[in-house]
């Protein structure tokens, strides 16, 4: 049997490394010693929330204000499955109106809450952001594998003095977006961003 | 390549973002004044056969019925003449494209011009450049030409391809922009270096030394008997130490070991056979229904043989510049992969594997996303367990436990509830429950799953990217989380893990995340073990065999 951890600390054993070991660990990055930070697991699921800075709440009218047009599409929908109804005496009709009605009231009703889960943290080492109430995630992005980093600003976002990161890694995938930043903390949190990652610059 | 001259601080391989790198490399510019070559000009016959290839096969595979029904001698000519004119017009456009295409390789790195009407100038700075592989498709290979693609870090089809060269100038042109990429020897001395290369490399096949430098213009008509056709044979891959070769026997018994394999084949072979019966009852034979066949008919033996050629006659061998990969019966190909450029390494060993103890392993490397069986990510495609030592040895880094080797061989050949590790505990999953466990080793995360076939997923613990943690409604409700683990171009996931256990991971992995592999301490990169870099030899007086042992 080969002795295995299940959850070693590469750091503990960097520092000390066994005598007589016959393969001692090549990586002993002369490294700060940086405390493990553990998500909690609040009860009501939001993991991390507790930690986490919120987003600007300009963004739940920004939000309503960009989902008109949706909504609107929804709603012309509704009324055309209620007309038809009307016209055709058809009751199935009138239950496709319901998928549309359903989908407005959701937006209408958890726009607020969700935007109050978006979360993010400026670490000593990574930038955490969270996102989602139901579907919740959670991204760490260490600030030395971050490949680039964008602030995005639409037509709606600029009345209400907002602005989006979009962070890129190399990882699959690895694009995070971060709605709902004032015009000012997005500019800190980009060269926050780029700063430190000169600093702590990762290779691939 | 023993002649270039290095300095131990220079070789180690910039990779990623290099840290602004000033001076007169970081001209995202070709200098004008290197001289731009054109491809060899047989080029234009061997990509417009192509062409007129796929015409044919469109025209044809839509309307052979009608073609057959109808034949003539009088159409049969004037068909002739009408290829003939579309291989003449295909040949003229390839011939313009040819001649508007031109390639240079200086110290900055490799650029490619192309493109008549619209251009286009595509340019692989050293710094990115992460493999070259040589392809020799059959045509080409005939003809003695083969095609130089250099792979760019980057998503997609980041690549650069030179086709066609000269096979030995294929050679040449390989070990130049491998020079430049690892920044040992501009290609000036590269060049200069070859003639003294060529001396040696004549010298010692004449002598029949084994692992000697190769003439890489062996081939070049010379009236070299054994050495040129050994040459030949191996595509050139005759230098260094010898990794991996494998039997042919050994290929044709893994295949037939490989129950997926085998009953994939087998499958279609009987579907093929009761849709033939089924429409001979039905109707007789008729021409329609092999036409309507004709896409299995192609893609079953293309499947086997594409199976067949990933390893027919592969042959790896370590070099200086990382490890060197031959493959291939008809088409053949030579890969490079520089070791340490490992971002997340597949072991996989089917059922009837176990006995013999073959494993086959797959590498991911940041650019390279060539998913086929015969892409240079396949770094070994049925091998022992000593060859799977010394490839791993020369390309990943160490596990950090006390015996790679063994930790290998116990993850893969141990019943999984012997291993310990994190396993889900939802009775739902009930296969996962036996099958899957997830190991945090010093240097490793290792997923080991599969129920007859068993693979083991290492990453690297100090190529992670970014983590994510992922909860939905079900997850809450069974008490498990999922955490996706990125590294460059890939995400592994480990799923329905306890939540208590998954947060202390993604805890510990974040950390390593945010703090190993750092460009300010790159000096303790942890190094494949047989690593023949002089830098790593620099760091490391102590001896290096016998570590994974």
């Amino acid at each position: 049997m080969v002795p295995m951890t299940s959850a070693p600390d590469p750091h503990e054993q960097h520092a000390a490394p066994r005598p007589g070991d016959g393969a001692p660990i090549e990586a002993t990055p002369a490294q700060p010693h940086v405390p493990a930070r553990r998500f909690a697991d609040a009860p009501p699921g939001l993991l991390g929330a507790e930690r986490l800075r919120p987003v600007s709440l300009k963004l739940i009218p920004a939000r309503y204000l960009g989902g008109i047009a949706g909504n609107v599409f929804w709603l012309v929908l509704v009324i055309a499955a209620i007309v038809g109804t009307v016209l055709t005496g058809w009751w199935w009709i009138a239950a496709c109106g319901l998928l549309p009605l359903a989908l407005i009231a959701q937006s209408l009703l958890l726009t607020p809450r969700r935007v109050r889960a978006i979360g993010y943290l400026d670490g000593e080492e990574d930038l955490t952001i969270a996102s989602g109430i139901m579907f919740r995630s959670v991204h760490s992005i260490p600030y030395g594998r971050v490949q680039s980093v964008k602030i995005g600003e639409g037509p709606i976002e600029r009345r209400y003095g907002l602005a989006t990161l979009t962070i890129t890694t190399a990882a699959g995938g690895g694009t995070e977006t971060l709605p709902g930043l004032p015009k000012a903390e997005a500019e800190r949190l980009r060269s926050l961003l780029t700063d430190r990652g000169i600093e702590l610059m990762a290779a691939l | 390549m023993s002649s270039s001259p290095t300095s131990p601080a220079e070789t180690s391989p910039e990779e990623g973002r290099a840290p602004s790198a000033p001076g007169p490399h970081a001209a995202t510019e070709p200098r004008p004044e290197t001289p731009r070559h054109r491809t060899h000009p047989i080029t234009p016959l061997v990509s417009g056969w192509k062409i007129v290839v796929g015409v044919l096969a469109v025209l044809t595979a839509q309307n052979i019925a009608q073609l057959l029904n109808e034949f003539t001698i009088q159409r049969a000519l004037i068909g002739a003449g009408l290829l003939l004119v579309a291989a003449l017009i295909a040949i003229l456009l390839s011939a313009l494209s040819w001649w508007f295409t031109t390639y240079s390789v200086d110290e900055g790195g490799v650029s490619l011009h192309s493109g008549m009407i619209s251009r286009s100038r595509e340019y692989a700075p050293r710094a990115r450049i992460e493999s070259v592989s040589v392809e020799r498709p059959l045509l080409a290979r005939l003809l003695g030409m083969a095609k130089v693609r250099v792979e760019v870090a980057g998503s997609g089809e980041s690549y650069i391809d030179i086709e066609y060269v000269k096979s030995a100038a294929a050679e040449e042109l390989r070990r130049g922009i491998l020079g430049i990429a690892e920044h040992a020897a501009p290609p000036e001395q590269a060049m200069q270096a070859q003639p003294t290369h060529r001396q040696d490399g004549e010298s010692a096949t004449e002598g029949g030394a084994d692992g000697s430098e190769p003439a890489p213009a062996a081939s070049e008509g010379s009236a070299q008997t054994g050495g040129a056709l050994r040459s030949f044979l191996h595509d050139g891959v005759t230098e260094g130490e010898l990794i991996a070769q494998i039997p042919t026997s050994r290929l044709i018994r893994s295949l037939v070991r490989d129950i997926g394999f085998v009953s994939g084949v087998l499958m279609s072979i009987v579907g093929v056979a009761v849709a033939v019966a089924l429409a001979i009852w039905q109707d007789g034979i008729n021409p329609a229904m092999f036409i309507a066949l004709l896409p299995t008919l192609i893609a079953l033996p293309k499947y086997v043989f594409g199976r067949i050629e990933s390893g027919w006659g592969f042959v790896s061998r370590i070099t200086e510049r990382g490890l060197r990969m031959r493959r291939g019966l008809a088409n053949t190909r030579t890969d490079n992969i520089v070791s340490g450029r490992i971002q997340r390494l597949e072991l996989r060993r089917p059922l009837l594997w176990r006995r013999p103890d073959w494993t086959a392993a797959t590498v991911t490397v940041a650019g390279i996303e060539d998913d086929g069986e015969d892409g240079a990510q396949n770094v070994l495609p049925v091998g022992t367990r000593e060859e799977l030592r010394a490839t791993l040895g020369h390309l990943a880094a160490p596990l950090g436990t006390d015996d790679d080797m063994a930790t290998i061989e116990h993850l893969l050949s141990a019943p999984a509830r012997e291993i310990e590790g994190l396993r889900t505990r939802v009775r739902m999953y009930w296969i996962a429950r036996r099958t899957d466990v997830t190991v945090l080793l010093p240097g490793a995360l290792v997923n080991r799953s599969g129920l007859f076939t068993r693979r083991l997923e290492i990453v690297p613990r100090e190529r992670i990217q970014q983590l994510t943690l992922s909860d939905g409604p079900l997850s809450r409700r069974i008490g498990v989380l999922d955490l996706q683990v990125g590294i460059a171009g890939e995400l592994v996931h480990v799923s329905s893990l306890p939540r208590a256990e998954i947060l202390d991971l993604h805890a510990v992995l974040s950390r390593d995340a945010a703090t190993l592999r750092r460009y300010s301490d790159r000096a303790h990169w942890p190094q494949p073990v047989l690593s023949l870099t002089p830098a790593a030899a620099a760091q490391e007086p102590l001896p290096a065999e016998g570590r994974l042992r």
